[in-house]
């Protein structure tokens, strides 16, 4: 599929802040748009699927109630359901390639936010033994990123973040789970 | 509540290392194990106060591991807390039959975390 295929594709999903996607069909095409979050693509060719994942960290003290392990869990926990369902379906650390997109300093009373989120993917995945065949990351200007998911192609086009619209671009503070910690014991 | 040690057991190193780091921060002694065959391994030489582990992992999954202890007399009584990023009445009904003594959704709160070490260590 070329980029006019992606860009023209029918089936396609919109992968939300806090949501996260996993796929092997051929037809599928995964969409969203980054602003300061960022978005993971991961793609195995043993099993020819991909998935995309979708998240914010709130910058360290923008959240009293949020302190730095908190936000790295939720990161955790964001990166894990991505990295959990590639497993399910056959897929392994040693051979999926991870790329990194997003991670803008579009807040100006938020300036490092874009860098800690992008930080904290980079080390998460290095740290996880997966490797980072790409990364996009930094700058000012939003992202529109399509991924095929059963070949892994992507497209990724830098947008001004005045085309983007409002209900795409992220409020400051992450998308927790919520029931977050829940223990239930039997 | 002194400390106590614990066999946390995730194949991810990230995960690994960052429920270490709320643990040690706690207080308690800490190991950790990739999967529940290595996990197994260390635990036919060690026995700790409680077992933590994930549910989806390679080559054992949590609830091989907790089906295996408790076939074991030592560890028929020990706690085993799941944390995992599932959260559906299945596999907590899977988890509860196979002997788990509890079940915690990631991402885990710490305090809450605390408290259900707490809870099943006395």
């Amino acid at each position: 599929m070329n980029t006019n295929a992606i860009l023209s594709a029918k089936n396609r999903i919109n992968v939300i802040q806090g949501d996260f996607y996993v796929s092997d069909d051929p037809q599928l095409v995964l969409s969203t748009v980054l602003g300061s979050c960022i978005a993971i693509c991961l793609f195995d060719p043993a099993i020819e699927a991909g998935g995309m994942n979708h998240f914010l960290l709130a910058e360290p003290g923008a959240n009293s109630e949020k302190d730095p392990l908190q936000q790295r869990l939720y990161g955790a926990f964001a990166m894990e359901q991505l990295i959990n369902e590639m497993i399910k379906r056959g897929a392994s650390r040693s051979t999926m390639k991870a790329h990194i997109y997003g991670g803008s300093n579009i807040h100006r009373a938020m300036a490092h936010i874009g860098t800690s989120n992008a930080n904290f993917a980079r080390d998460f995945l290095r740290q996880d033994g997966i490797p980072i065949s790409l990364e996009d990351t930094g700058g000012s200007a939003a992202r529109r990123l399509d991924l095929k998911p059963a070949t892994g192609q992507i497209r990724c086009k830098h947008i001004p973040t005045e085309d983007v619209p409002s209900s795409a671009m992220p409020p400051l503070l992450p998308a927790a789970p919520a029931r977050v910690g829940d223990v239930e014991l039997f | 509540m002194g400390p106590i040690t614990i066999l946390t057991v995730d194949d991810s190193p990230s995960m690994r290392a960052l429920l270490k780091h709320a643990l040690v921060g706690q207080g308690h002694v800490v190991h950790d194990a990739e999967d529940g065959l290595l996990a197994l391994d260390w635990l036919n030489r060690h026995i700790p106060d409680l077992v933590i582990t994930d549910i989806n992992m390679p080559n054992m999954d949590g609830f091989g591991l907790i089906e295996a202890l408790r076939k074991q007399d030592r560890y028929r009584d020990m706690p085993i807390l799941v944390l995992s990023t599932e959260s559906s009445d299945e596999k907590k009904a899977r988890a509860r039959d196979a002997g788990a003594t509890g079940w915690i959704v990631k991402p885990f709160d710490p305090d809450k975390l605390a408290a259900a070490v707490r809870r099943v260590t006395h």
